[in-house]
């Protein structure tokens, strides 16, 4: 694995937003430092590299902690969490699937409320694998909610569950 | 928020070096390392992650803001300084000034 790969993979670490923003700058800047300190001597090349990995872990704790104590509206002036957004063109219902519908009905089988917020969540994926381009991602995602939504119908048929009460 | 902080809270060496080179013209991530190395003497290296926490912090802070180059690609994304990251460049410089004088005034008053 080459050492860019490597850096790459380690801020996956880091927190969504973050990533979003600065994680291609961050390799952009680690690329051209490594050109230019490969011609310095080895010691020199092996503390460099130490450096930069275990600043790069810490700076993923410490992000972590940032943005879990600061409050959204304030991270939000540099880091816009492109995932609360909704995309163009998606609605609303369909964004906000797993709050908008009721999947908690405490009277339904356990079975099936799993069933339920599975669905929620295979169409909360698709809408973000689309707003990411990733359509590759939102097919395979959107085959998998057929297919649980193929589930839950045969849940409701032996539960003898009415529409009304679940997911359609 | 940090703009918000007191004028006599010090600074860490990173944000006062990263402010410092800031002050002259806009510069992205890579000109910021080399800079700050410069600058230092080369004393102080700071890492990608080091560098790039503080730039997130002083965009929080309205410190810095993202600017516009030639190159609009987000792979060499430049910053600048903003008036309150500027007036509070001088605040520190000011406190630093200070505490030399008292300082060098301390010593004078030692060896006389």
């Amino acid at each position: 694995m080459s050492l860019v790969r490597a850096y790459r993979t380690l801020l996956r670490l880091y927190p969504n937003d973050y990533r979003t923003q600065l994680a291609t700058e961050m390799s952009t800047a680690f690329e051209q430092a490594i050109g230019e300190r490969r011609r310095q001597p080895g010691s020199a090349f092996v503390r460099f590299l130490l450096g930069e990995f275990t600043d790069l872990l810490i700076g993923a704790g410490t992000e972590w902690i940032a943005k879990l104590t600061t409050d959204s509206s304030v991270r939000g002036r540099c880091m816009p969490d492109f995932r609360m957004m909704r995309p163009p063109g998606v609605p609303r219902e369909l964004r906000f699937a797993a709050t908008c519908l009721n999947v908690s009905h405490p009277s339904l089988p356990h079975e099936v409320m799993e069933a339920q917020e599975r669905i929620a969540m295979l169409v909360n994926r698709m809408v973000d694998a689309i707003a990411n381009h990733d359509f590759a991602g939102g097919r395979r995602y959107s085959f998998e909610e057929r297919q649980a939504r193929d589930e839950l119908h045969l849940l409701r048929e032996k539960h003898n569950i009415e529409d009304s009460e679940t997911i359609k | 928020m940090r703009n918000k902080t007191p004028a006599n809270k010090p600074l860490t060496e990173p944000v006062l070096l990263i402010l410092l080179s800031l002050a002259e013209k806009p510069r992205h991530g890579y000109s910021l390392m080399k800079d700050i190395e410069s600058l230092s003497n080369g004393r102080v290296r700071l890492s990608t992650g080091t560098l790039y926490g503080a730039l997130r912090r002083l965009l929080q802070d309205l410190w810095i803001e993202r600017f516009e180059q030639g190159d609009p690609s987000r792979d060499k994304q430049a910053y600048r300084l903003t008036s309150v990251g500027r007036t509070q460049l001088h605040a520190e410089l000011e406190r630093m000034r200070q505490l030399t004088r008292a300082a060098t005034s301390r010593l004078r008053t030692r060896e006389a």
